[in-house]
């Protein structure tokens, strides 16, 4: 795939080398892999608020929440409750 | 942004795999002062006497720092970075708060006699947030369906402390 997010490398039981694109869901953080000339369907879709790849699971939820936001939140969240001493 | 390297070979005992979740390496914020963490590469295999049957191994979440485990120190890549403030666990012998199956963010089942290796590219790293004690976890497992394969397996984990 063009501009793929991540490479995976298997040795399998024979010796075997493997190699495969991986990408990461930009709504969850999950390492999806693309088997080679899979169907785009198949892997999950391109969200169309962020124009990111995200996986199966995120896609189906047809909301936009990206990840990066998800982890401001739970950082702020984090620091409201440490200021007030718990 | 300091890069480190931490493995369950590091300290502790590899532990046999099971037909039930196994943690074997755990990378988790700090109590005090967390930062956020990246894991851009992993890299794990059988380290006993494998069967002809598979492993799953699985990231999940981990949201506090306990369970029965070896504490490990995560060694910098570059020998001037200053130690990491991100906790590491290894070898669970009693697993901890791990998310369920639906936190996962890595899952793949390979034969045990396989090695696998996983790399990001910059900007698709698994990313957990700065609050403390929480991060993932690396579990393994054996077949389900049954088999015989209770081998340990070595996992490394590079991360990007930010």
């Amino acid at each position: 795939m063009r501009n793929a997010g991540g490479y995976a490398v298997l040795y399998n039981e024979n010796g075997v080398h493997k190699e495969a694109d991986t990408f990461t869901c930009h709504h969850c953080c999950t390492v999806q892999h693309v088997a080679p000339k899979c169907d785009p369907a198949d892997l999950g879709g391109l969200c169309k608020s962020c124009m990111k790849l995200i996986c199966p699971r995120c896609a189906n939820k047809g909301t936009c929440e990206p990840w990066e936001e998800q982890m401001r939140r739970a950082e702020a969240s984090y620091h409201a409750r440490r200021s007030y001493g718990f | 942004m300091a890069k480190f390297s931490t493995s369950n070979g590091l300290a502790g005992t590899p532990q046999a795999m099971t037909t039930s979740n196994k943690s074997i390496v755990s990378v988790l914020g700090a109590a005090s002062a967390p930062r956020r963490g990246k894991i851009y590469d992993l890299m794990f295999g059988t380290i006993g006497t494998p069967a002809d049957t598979a492993f799953i191994y699985n990231i999940l979440t981990m949201t506090a720092d306990d369970g029965t485990k070896t504490n490990v120190t995560p060694n910098p890549l570059d020998p001037a970075d200053a130690a990491a403030t991100t906790l590491s666990r290894a070898n669970f012998t009693a697993e901890g708060t791990v998310g369920a199956a639906t936190t996962s963010r890595f899952y793949v089942g390979v034969n045990q006699r396989a090695s696998y290796r996983w790399v990001a590219a910059p900007g698709s790293e698994i990313v957990w947030a700065a609050t403390a004690n929480t991060g993932y976890v690396v579990v393994g497992q054996g077949p389900s369906g049954g088999g015989s394969g209770t081998a340990a397996t070595g996992v490394t984990l590079l991360f990007e402390e930010q």
